[in-house]
């Protein structure tokens, strides 16, 4: 091997360790019943056991915490794509100058973040509105804001892919109806993209911890934060697996946007 | 200014031959095209004459020294390729300065040496501009002024006019001759274009899977090919049905006259007969018939079938076809100033 | 479609209500504290400890985003130049779509298991002799939350600059050869500038990105004094009369610094576009 390659082999060995270490000692933390400073190498194959995991899903207020957030996923997923999907296509048809002025505004996400919205949120819909901030579902519409520069992504990118222009046109010197064609060419064609950006969105509502924190809704992070203060070690089986899922949904995105030979870094929403 | 001569180089790649055994000679201010289909390995050679190929077999000698070994960036050759080779973060200016920096050359004469190349090439007023401030014709004319600023002993041009528009082709394309005669630089231009290569070259190399079929003049070229491949390959041409008739002599079409028999003729009793060689008579006992014709400007290309010959294709001035309807029936013959014919 | 103007309606009614509306209040309170216009509070909020927890995000930002922005160059560069194993780049691109998504609290955990004072990378360190937790290495210090954060900056970065660093074209390398130009002197002159605008728009992302970040500094040690941290703190004190205008400005402030940042971001990736067309 030459130097240049050694040199970038110690890198992607070191970066994958780094990557690697502590999914493996939260999996230990969580499976192994042996503290750490009793652990000795000829222990390492002792006590391990998913006691810690199923006691956890076995709890009721985690399935409290769990239906909150998959309902909170849905919902802002429904309502992220019923904004933005209408408004990308007849951006995408008709208005494509403004195209770059829906890119800054779903930038805006990024120039405010979570933990200044939320002061914003307290500062007017808790005095005009009370009843709205009681409920958990006011997470949906954050959440959804929250998604936007990464759904934009998915979709602007499949919308360019399928030529959406060119089909419309096609489409209606075919005589075809405006209503005809989104339905029975648009929409098939975006489906790909449509259940990428709602998986994303899924993703990014499983993993949200700011607002439901500080507008102290039970939502499966705040509850995995408070489960893992009492029960160290079934709060890390538990963490263990939201992440293993989290990840599992974001590998389809990723895999459903390779089908369609899309950009992947559009998973990254950066502009 | 340096001659080059590539003597029996032979490149592989896996189990593709990209040449099987190349000579070939060039002459010092020449410039030479390399014609040929694509994967018939012109571009590989290009590739190690720049140095940026090594041949399994064979020496490239420039300027009488073995450079067959020489690293590419001490060749001190420059090189135009196909297209998004300027160097996106630097100026028009900058882009051409970067030989003459890397070679550490004087800031005074870098000066005169930027301010001719922006005359010759006409780019001064675009100077202070990159690349995505500039059209494809301009990139490739600061791209030809970047590979002579440092006066290389030989110029490599990788399909430089095939990314372009046709009409701007065109103009840059004389502007390459223009310029390179100029600067009487050493030149091999490779392209799959034949018409290009027709009018650039001081001659040109017909290449076919890894071998050169022909190196010749351009109008040797077209009148005296010397295998079905370049016969085929450069212009157009009718193989038509050659008898022999003693003395060199062959009958063709109706006349007699000198044949040059192709250097790996079969002997098949063909001639190679180009469609603005043949002449139509009006002649209601004709056996051909016309089955279209395709007005071209100066000139109609008539596509006939041809109860002998079958289906042949005969160039005409216009002046000359304005009468031919589909179905009309001729006959066949040579024009009268065609002097030889190629026998295949 | 007839429709279509009409289409933008809801989505422009949504972000104003949503996310325009509550921040412009934030902002307007800022700059009225007590009722009246005044920078009383502005001034407030970037003095005495305010002022460093502004530092320390920021510092603690520009270091996870310059780390992990070279550690992420670094990684592309070894990728692109790598023909084998075919598999690498997807996968690492794969991995990166998720890791730079995988924040928040489970993310906190994991580097507790790992780098906690009762973590098994702790242990092995601490039996052949280095302690990271007497080195001022500890989950919950500075550079044991850019340990942490580098796990979602470096993804980010991977995916951001991947496409950039493959874009070099194999005729700018030749071209520079063939002129006279050594590797050292390609990377230098032009490999590298190529790729400056975008690794600076990426480092910016970065920075937007660790600044914003809140999970994970809150459940590894809700005391650093950062500015998300600092926010809450004043969210959950608001008992006491005037603090909300702190927040408001602390918030302005983020809002001034991330908008700025963005800009910039933007400019350096339309350099980087306009390039790669080049």
């Amino acid at each position: 091997m030459k130097r240049g390659d050694v040199l970038r082999w110690v890198l992607i060995v070191t970066v994958t360790l780094y990557f690697a270490v502590p999914m493996l000692a939260m999996a230990r933390f969580a499976f192994q019943v042996v503290p750490v400073a009793l652990l000795t190498p000829d222990r390492i194959f002792e006590g391990w056991s998913v006691s810690g995991l199923v006691d956890a899903l076995g709890e009721p207020a985690f399935h409290e915490a769990a239906k909150t957030s998959l309902l909170l996923a849905v919902f802002a997923g429904i309502l992220n794509l019923s904004l933005l999907l209408p408004l990308a296509i007849a951006i995408e048809l008709r208005a494509q100058h403004l195209k770059g002025l829906l890119t800054t505004i779903t930038l805006l996400p990024w120039v405010i973040p979570p933990i200044a919205l939320v002061v914003g949120v307290a500062a007017t819909f808790r005095s005009i509105a009370p009843w709205f901030l009681a409920s958990p579902y006011s997470l949906v519409p954050f959440y959804a804001l929250w998604a936007m520069p990464f759904t934009y992504r998915a979709l602007d990118a499949g919308l360019r892919s399928i030529n959406a222009k060119t089909l419309y046109e096609a489409g209606r010197s075919l005589g075809a109806s405006s209503r005809t064609i989104l339905w029975r060419v648009l929409m098939p064609n975006l489906g790909a993209s449509l259940i990428a950006a709602s998986v994303l969105t899924g993703a990014l509502v499983l993993g949200e911890y700011a607002f439901a924190s500080l507008l102290l809704k039970n939502t499966l992070p705040t509850y995995l934060e408070v489960y893992q203060g009492g029960e160290p070690r079934a709060g890390m089986a538990l963490a263990l697996a939201v992440m293993l899922l989290t990840a599992l949904m974001l590998w389809i995105v990723v895999r459903i946007m390779r089908r369609r030979g899309l950009d992947v870094s559009a998973a990254a929403g950066a502009v | 200014m340096a001659s080059v001569t590539m003597t029996g180089v032979r490149k592989t790649f896996g189990s593709t031959v990209a040449l099987e055994r190349l000579d070939l000679e060039i002459e010092s201010g020449e410039l030479v095209c390399l014609l040929g289909p694509s994967g018939c390995g012109k571009t590989t050679a290009l590739r190690v004459l720049a140095g940026f190929e090594r041949p399994d077999a064979g020496q490239v000698h420039v300027g009488g020294s073995d450079i067959t070994l020489v690293p590419t960036e001490r060749r001190g050759f420059g090189m135009v390729f196909q297209e998004y080779s300027l160097f996106p973060n630097m100026t028009a200016r900058a882009n051409i300065e970067f030989g003459l920096k890397v070679q550490k050359v004087a800031p005074a004469e870098r000066r005169s040496t930027l301010e001719r190349l922006l005359t010759v090439t006409a780019l001064t007023e675009h100077a202070d501009k990159f690349p995505h401030q500039l059209s494809g014709g301009q990139k490739q004319r600061v791209a030809l002024a970047r590979a002579l600023a440092t006066q290389p002993r030989l110029l490599l041009l990788d399909e430089p006019l095939s990314a372009l528009d046709a009409k701007v082709r065109e103009s840059l394309r004389d502007e390459i001759r223009r310029v390179q005669r100029e600067f009487g630089v050493t030149t091999v231009f490779v392209t799959h274009d034949q018409h290009e290569a027709l009018a650039v070259a001081d001659r040109v190399g017909v290449m076919s899977n890894g071998l050169l079929e022909q190196l010749d003049p351009p109008r040797i070229l077209y009148t005296a090919p010397r295998t079905p491949f370049v016969t085929g390959f450069v212009g157009s041409v009718n193989r038509v049905g050659a008898t022999a008739a003693g003395d060199g002599r062959y009958t063709v079409l109706g006349r007699t006259l000198p044949g040059i028999v192709a250097a790996s003729s079969t002997g098949g009793g063909k001639a190679a007969v180009r469609p603005e060689q043949i002449a139509l008579d009006r002649d209601p006992a004709g056996q051909a018939r016309v089955l279209d014709a395709s007005f071209l400007g100066p000139i109609t290309r008539v596509r006939l079938r041809d109860e002998r010959e079958g289906d042949v294709i005969a160039d005409l001035m216009s002046a000359d076809a304005a009468d031919l309807v589909v179905d009309a029936v001729v006959r066949l013959r040579l024009r009268d100033d065609v002097e030889s014919v190629v026998i295949l | 479609m007839r429709s279509g103007p009409l289409a933008g309606l809801p989505f422009l009614a949504f972000i104003g209500l949503f996310l325009v509306y509550p921040t412009a209040v934030v902002v307007w309170r800022s700059a009225t504290p007590d009722g009246a216009l005044g920078t009383a509070a502005l001034e407030r909020a970037i003095s005495t400890t305010y002022r460093s927890s502004f530092i320390n995000s920021v510092q603690l930002s520009l270091a996870s985003a310059v780390i992990g922005a070279l550690v992420g160059l670094l990684l592309a560069l070894a990728i692109y130049g790598l023909e084998r194993p075919r598999w690498l780049r997807p996968a690492l691109e794969a991995w990166s779509a998720v890791a730079s998504q995988l924040g928040g609290v489970p993310l906190a955990f994991a580097f507790v298991a790992a780098i906690g004072t009762q973590g098994i990378a702790t242990k092995l360190l601490t039996e052949i002799g280095f302690n990271p937790i007497d080195h001022g290495l500890g989950v919950s210090g500075f550079w044991g939350l850019v340990t942490v954060y580098l796990y979602f900056q470096i993804p980010l970065m991977f995916l951001v600059v991947m496409p950039a660093v493959a874009g070099l074209r194999q005729t700018w390398r030749e071209a520079s050869r063939i002129l006279g130009a050594g590797p050292v002197r390609y990377w230098r002159s032009i490999g590298l500038p190529i790729l400056l605008p975008s690794f600076i728009g990426g480092v910016l992302l970065l920075f937007v990105n660790a600044f914003s970040a809140y999970a994970t500094a809150y459940v590894l040690s809700p005391s650093t004094q950062i500015v998300p941290l600092q926010i809450r703190f004043l969210l959950q004190g608001n008992v006491i009369t005037g603090e909300e205008d702190l927040a408001y400005a602390l918030v302005t402030w983020t809002i001034v610094l991330l908008l700025a940042t963005v800009v910039i971001m933007s400019l350096f990736n339309r350099r980087a576009a306009l390039w790669s067309r080049g």
